[in-house]
């Protein structure tokens, strides 16, 4: 009683002096308010929109949360549904909470990652695998005509919707270069959006390698991968062994060209204008193998174009394999290779690798004493 | 009373209404009292409950505000905060931070009267001496019985060495001995000349300590002057004799016969309290009871 | 009879007073801070300790990135419900139960003007958010630090081969820009600024409230109202859409009357690693000193004349 009493004992001129102070200074506030949200808009910290379709994503305690300064845990908590959703095989659900989780926080990369992959890659593969115990024709085509292009699809798009709100990030353009790699087969897709991803600030080194890998299985584009791989290859910390092949394969390209182009006495000259140009000799040689099948010529040509220091060490791999196709010298070619691949047998393919074991057995090499010692696996 | 200093309390004409929610009529609470303390009195406020003698104080302290009329401390009204700065106050049931040990509490009412650090220690060993809660001093309040939150409240009022205290209702719920403590502390602090208003249902004690008394019932002031005059039935007079013989009574009789209007009404030993008196002005009966039947 | 004499005795009375004594705000501040200690509110550490060790176990098989995120959403997220929640339920409390026990009788008869009492006890307030925000802080940063450290040795662990100085370096950029890093702290001073106008609001509420629940649900529902607000107006009026009278009315009176609470939101920002510029804290600070300067006069307004 008396405190009902007491709640009306302050007197109504006050409440009205104090609505008027709010509503003033209300006023007042309104324009350094927004200009602060739209600073905020400005800076990507207001990409969530509490607008319908938000409304029916979310629970109804999320959809409060999210208002109330939760959006990043509430996101969090679409993560971990999402991957719940993926245990469960219950890619509907995945492809949802996903869509949640991307949609309040789309800044952080990782959700677009996560979604692409949940759909290019698990849901496609969960479906292929799923094909191969099919014995239903009609559901074996719906599945891989429609299902599981429709999830590559997905997660494609993910990663491009992705791409656009995280253009700082490499990771996206990774991803979608990842997808059209991996997924779709498709070398000059991938180059691009490798290289899109390799330029970004925060990008490993790796991504420029994957791009110039891409780029080196586009046909027609040699001129250009060469660019990139030889420059990797001659500048780079790191050799990796996809870059060794690309830069062997795209010079075979080249040696190839050469030989198909020009006449041997074009080579010569050739050769004697551009001195340091070792392909030359690669071609003058590959030109003797062909034609002329002549080894000796053949292994003179190399012997100058090892000389030069530019040169990949897989040429010197190159020359000993030439040798030893002289069983005169096959012995003496041996004692080379086996130095070269006791230091450094990165240079060697696997083609090489049996032509080793080819040479091994020719010489009679006691079991024991013998580089290769199963099926030249690696 | 010393002329230089101004009146301790000054309260005129104050009437303060309560509005009732959902009605029209108001509690009257205080209806034009008026009354004034002179510093170094010792002044009792009594009354029945719910005549307004808590409303009459918190006015004077400014915990509400005045319907009509003033009231002054020092000379100095009692809607301004620096009115406080004299005065000591001890609510009716005072309660305080439980969770505060003695000493604390008197050390956070003493920084609110604005008091140094240093000072504020001695002053708090000085006044739990004082109520005499030495012993309870760095216990929480929580464990504290009603007389020791009754004589912590007290230590609280003093503590900005004020010159006027409000009591009210200092002694409610204390026993007797911790009354007759309270009443002896009244009674230095009216040697220290320190003006002291106090509320009390307890008439034997306004009796004992107070210089004035005014009698408040239904928000009036009834009555109020010295306990003497008060005391005084004032349409009757006293002869008291000493070895009077029982001629000389007859003698009065009959010269009290002869005279008209006048009647003699009883005649041996002279003996009224204050209680005959305070039944006899508030009819016996307490507002609250009224107010219920 | 006696003599009256009306000549106040100003000079003691008024050089002794003086008309704002930051000292006599601080002993109720102080006060106010101590009172909540005492209550064991301290406890809550525990929850949180609890909360944010859970989140690690919770997220124990998922990528660094993942892990780290949640680490710091349910960091953030404690802290700001244990912020608002000290805030509001704190002032709540504690000033309609100093008027309920009448603890406020002996304060405001010593000479203590009543606005040094509201902003007594919205600073004692403040500071005890402050303090736990700042406890709080300390053991989120400490479990991100090992965690970052932990993720970082887990990862070079599960590398094929040896990982090369590159490798490392370029996996610990990665890790620790999602770690400990001092845009976090841009987010727990956000997270203080909108307790503090939180508990200023709760203080206006408590100035005519007369019950604690009372003025717990009101200032809740005004926090809601002040997160909905800016949201809502996105909601019912996208940009360029034209909306009946009535609705932008109600709209702007919402706007005018009730604070932006949303503009505080920049934590989900900062966990997905943007950064706040220094002068948009700076606008954050100025725009919550305004609501604390503005709330503290409005209840202020209200308590001044209150009837005790
Ligand atoms: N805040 C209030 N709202 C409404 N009525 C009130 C209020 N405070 C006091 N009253 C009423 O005013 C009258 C005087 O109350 P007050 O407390 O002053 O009496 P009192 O003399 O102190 O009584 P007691 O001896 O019981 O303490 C009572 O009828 C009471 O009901
Ligand atoms: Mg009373």
């Amino acid at each position: 009683m008396i405190i009902l009493v007491k709640s009306k004992l302050f007197s109504y001129g006050r409440v009205l002096v104090s609505l008027a102070i709010l509503v003033v200074f209300g006023f007042l506030k309104i324009p350094f308010e927004s200009q602060t949200e739209q600073k905020l808009k400005d800076k990507g910290f207001r990409d969530w929109v509490p607008n319908m379709s938000a409304r029916e994503q979310l629970t109804q305690a999320s959809f409060i949360g999210a208002i109330g300064g939760f959006r990043s845990l509430v996101a969090s908590i679409y993560d971990l549904r999402a991957h719940e959703a993926f245990r469960d095989k219950d890619w509907g659900s995945v492809e949802r909470f996903r869509k949640v989780t991307t949609s309040l926080q789309p800044r952080f990369a990782k959700h677009w990652d996560l979604a692409a992959w949940d759909m290019a890659w698990n849901a496609y593969a969960y479906y292929r695998s799923k094909s191969e115990f099919s014995d239903d024709d009609l559901e074996l085509w719906r599945i891989e005509k429609m299902i599981m292009p429709s999830y590559l699809e997905k997660g494609l798009s993910f990663a491009k919707e992705g791409a656009k709100w995280t253009p700082e990030s490499y990771r996206l353009p990774m991803v979608i270069g990842d997808i059209y790699a991996q997924k779709y087969n498709n070398p000059k897709l991938a180059s691009e959006w490798y290289f899109k991803s390799s330029q970004a600030k925060d990008a490993p080194s790796y991504i420029y390698r994957a791009y110039a890998t891409q780029l080196a299985k586009c046909v027609g584009m040699e001129e250009e991968a060469y660019k990139v791989v030889s420059n990797l290859y001659n500048g780079g910390k790191v050799r990796t062994l996809t870059l060794r092949r690309d830069m062997e394969r795209l010079e075979a390209y080249f040696v190839n060209k050469l030989v198909q182009s020009n006449s041997i006495n074009e080579l010569k000259e050739m050769v004697k204008k551009e001195n340091s140009n070792y392909i030359i000799y690669d071609a003058i040689a590959t030109h003797y193998l062909g034609e002329e099948n002549n080894i000796s010529l053949a292994v003179n040509a190399y012997r100058e174009l090892v000389k030069n220091p530019k040169a990949p060490d897989f040429y010197r791999r190159k020359f000993a394999l030439l040798i030893a196709r002289d069983p005169a010298n096959e012995e003496r070619a041996y004692g080379l290779l086996k130095n070269m691949y006791l230091s450094t047998p990165q240079i060697f393919r696997r083609v090489d690798l049996i032509e080793l074991k080819k040479i091994e057995s020719n010489l009679n090499i006691p079991l024991n004493e013998k580089l290769i010692k199963s099926d030249a696996s690696r | 009373m010393s002329k230089d200093l101004p009146t301790a309390v000054q309260i005129k004409n104050l009437t303060k209404t309560f509005p009732v929610p959902f009605k029209k009529e108001k509690v009257v609470a205080v209806d034009n009292l008026s009354l004034s303390v002179m510093p170094g009195e010792v002044y009792g406020l009594i009354g029945p409950n719910g005549s307004g003698k808590s409303t009459t104080m918190k006015v004077l302290l400014g915990l509400i505000s005045a319907t009509s009329g003033s009231s002054t401390v020092f000379g100095m009204s009692s809607t301004e905060t620096a009115s406080r700065g004299s005065v000591g106050f001890l609510p009716e049931n005072p309660y305080f931070y439980k969770y505060l040990t003695g000493a604390e509490t008197i050390a956070f009412y003493g920084k609110l009267c604005g008091l140094k650090r240093k000072v504020i220690k001695e002053r708090t060993s000085e006044l739990l001496n004082l109520v005499e809660l030495e012993g309870a001093r760095d216990r929480r309040l929580a464990g504290y019985s009603k007389g020791m939150l009754q004589r912590i409240g007290l230590a609280q009022a003093l503590v900005g060495r004020p010159k006027l205290v409000v009591l009210d209702e200092p002694t409610a719920g204390v026993d007797p001995a911790g009354s007759r403590k309270i009443r002896d502390l009244i009674m230095q602090l009216k040697d220290q000349g320190i003006t002291v208003i106090l509320s009390s249902h307890l008439l034997e004690q306004v009796q004992e300590v107070c210089d004035r008394v005014g009698i408040i019932f239904e928000g009036k002031l009834v009555r109020e002057g010295s306990l003497k005059t008060l005391i005084e039935i004032e349409d009757q007079t006293e002869i008291v004799l000493e070895n009077a013989g029982s001629d000389l009574l007859k003698k009065i009789t009959d010269l009290i016969n002869q005279e008209n209007g006048v009647n003699l009404i009883r005649s041996g030993r002279p003996r009224t309290t204050l209680e005959t008196l305070f039944l006899k002005e508030t009819g016996g009966e307490s507002k609250d009871v009224r107010n219920e039947s | 009879m006696t003599v009256e004499n009306n000549e106040p005795i100003y000079n003691e009375l008024n050089s002794k007073f003086k008309l704002f004594s930051p000292s006599r705000v601080m002993a109720i501040a102080m006060n106010t801070f101590t009172q909540l200690v005492r209550m064991k509110v301290f406890y809550f550490l525990l929850i949180f300790s609890v909360l944010i060790i859970g989140a690690n176990v919770l997220f124990l098989n998922f990528t660094f990135e993942q892990e780290l995120k949640i680490l710091q959403d349910v960091s953030f997220g404690a802290m700001t419900l244990f912020a608002s929640i000290f805030s509001i339920v704190g002032t709540a409390l504690l000033i309609p139960k100093d008027i309920e026990d009448r603890t406020l009788y002996s304060i405001l008869t010593k000479p203590v003007p009543r606005f040094e009492y509201l902003i007594g006890k919205l600073l004692g307030i403040l500071f005890l958010v402050a303090v736990s925000l700042v406890l709080m802080s300390i053991l989120f940063f400490a479990v991100l630090f090992f965690r970052q450290h932990g993720i970082l040795a887990e990862e070079i662990n599960q590398m094929r081969g040896q990982p090369t100085a590159e490798q490392i370096s370029s996996l610990k950029e990665n890790i620790f820009a999602q770690g400990l890093r001092l845009e976090l702290i841009n987010g727990v001073v956000a997270v203080f600024l909108k307790a503090a106008v939180a508990a200023a609001i709760a203080l206006v509420v408590s100035t005519f409230a007369s019950s604690t629940l009372f003025t717990i649900i009101v200032s809740l529902v005004i926090y809601f109202i002040g997160h909905a607000q800016s949201m809502a107006l996105d909601y019912y009026f996208p940009e360029g859409d034209m909306h009946g009278a009535f609705q932008r009315f109600i709209a702007g009176i919402v706007a005018i009357i009730f604070p932006n609470l949303q503009i505080f939101n920049v934590v989900d920002g900062i966990v997905s690693g943007q950064s706040v510029p220094m002068s948009l804290m700076f606008r954050l600070t100025g725009l919550t000193g305004f609501y604390l300067f503005i709330y503290s006069f409005v209840s202020w307004v209200l308590f001044a004349k209150k009837e005790l």
